[in-house]
C-alpha cells in the first residue's frame, strides 16, 4: 500500500488506541474513595480479574508504538523537489519522450517499408519457381 | 426463471444502430460528447469538476501548522504526532484531577486529528506528479528498448538476405 495512505491508516489506529485507551481505564476503573467520613467502598467481585497497573501499561506501550511507527513512517516519505521541480522534470519526461516517440515511429515505418519489400521479393521468388517447374 | 433476469436488465441505449458503417467512414457516426465545463447534477447531488481540497479554514478548523507556500511535511506531521501524545496525556491528567473539563481537552485532540488528516492530503498532488514521472520514466525506457530491438531486428533481416544474395548466385553452400 502507498505511504500516503499508510500514514493515514496510522493516524486513525493511533485515534482507535486513545480511545480504547480512555474507555477501558473508565470501564474497569474500580470505585474511588470520595470522602474521608465515608469507609472505603467495596470493590466488585468482577474486578478482582483486571488488573489495571497492568492494562495502563499495555496500552500506553500500543499507544507509543504507534506513534514511533508514525514517525517512522514519516521519516520514509520520499519527498524529493517541491512542485516547480516536479513540473519542469515531468515538462523534461515529455520532450524526451516526444523525441524518442518520432524515432520509434521512424524505425517503425521503415521497418515496415523493408517488410513489403521483402514479400513482394518473395512472391516474385516464389512466381519465379512456380514458372521453372514443368507442369506434369 | 430465465426470463425474468433477463427481463430485469434494461436494453442498451438505442443510439449502437448510428454507429453501423463506423469501420468504413468514421465520420459518418455523432462525435462523442465534449467533456463537462462547469459542476453537474447526478442522482440529485452536485459534483464539482476541479477537485482542489478545501483549505482548512474554508472547512472552519484552525490550522496549527504555519500557513505558507511551502510546508515542511516531514517536520510538521512530526511535531502534530508530539502534539497529539502530549494532549493525550493531558487529558488523562484532566481526568484524574478536573474530570468536568475534558470537554476542551477533547477538542483539541480532534483539532490536532484534523490537521494531520488535511496535511496528508496535501500531500496527495505531490503523489499524483510523482506517479507520472515514474510512469514517463518508464515509457521512455519501453520505447527505448523497443527502438533498439527494432534496429536490430532490421540488421539482423538485412544480414540474412545479403546471405541468401550470396547462396543464391552459388558463392556459398
Amino acid at each position: 500500500m502507498d505511504i500516503i495512505s499508510q500514514l493515514q491508516d496510522q493516524v486513525n489506529a493511533i485515534a482507535a488506541i486513545a480511545v480504547d485507551i480512555f474507555g477501558t481505564l473508565q470501564k474497569d476503573a474500580p470505585p474511588v474513595r470520595l470522602s474521608p467520613n465515608y469507609p472505603e467502598p467495596p470493590a466488585n467481585p468482577s474486578d478482582e480479574n483486571v488488573n489495571i497497573p497492568e492494562l495502563t501499561k499495555t496500552m500506553s506501550g500500543a499507544l507509543v508504538q504507534a506513534a514511533k511507527k508514525f514517525d517512522t513512517l514519516v521519516s520514509a516519505l520520499p519527498l524529493s523537489g517541491g512542485e516547480e521541480a516536479q513540473l519542469k522534470r515531468i515538462a523534461e519526461l515529455q520532450a524526451e519522450n516526444e523525441v524518442v516517440g518520432l524515432e520509434l515511429q521512424k524505425q517503425l515505418e521503415a521497418a515496415d517499408q523493408e517488410l513489403k519489400q521483402v514479400q513482394e521479393l518473395f512472391n516474385q521468388a516464389a512466381d519465379n519457381c512456380l514458372n521453372l517447374k514443368k507442369p506434369i | 426463471m430465465a426470463s425474468a433476469t433477463s427481463a430485469s436488465f434494461p436494453p442498451p441505449p438505442p443510439y449502437y444502430r448510428l454507429y453501423k458503417d463506423y469501420i468504413d467512414d468514421p465520420k459518418s457516426a455523432p462525435e462523442p460528447p465534449p467533456p463537462l465545463q462547469e459542476s453537474f447534477p447526478l442522482f440529485g447531488q452536485h459534483f464539482a469538476i476541479d477537485l482542489v481540497l478545501p483549505s482548512l479554514e474554508d472547512q472552519g478548523v484552525r490550522q496549527l501548522y504555519p500557513k505558507s507556500p511551502i510546508i515542511d511535511f516531514k517536520k510538521e506531521l512530526t511535531s502534530l504526532n508530539r502534539e497529539l501524545q502530549l494532549h493525550i496525556l493531558e487529558l488523562a491528567d484532566v481526568l484524574v484531577e478536573r474530570p468536568s473539563q475534558y470537554a476542551r481537552r477533547v477538542e483539541d485532540i480532534s483539532l490536532i486529528f484534523k490537521n494531520l488528516h488535511h496535511l496528508l492530503n496535501s500531500l496527495r498532488p505531490h503523489q499524483a506528479r510523482a506517479t507520472l514521472i515514474h510512469i514517463l520514466e518508464r515509457q521512455i525506457q519501453r520505447r527505448k528498448e523497443a527502438v533498439d530491438d527494432v534496429k536490430r531486428r532490421r540488421a539482423e533481416a538485412q544480414r540474412l538476405l545479403k546471405e541468401s544474395l550470396l547462396v543464391l548466385d552459388g558463392q556459398l553452400p
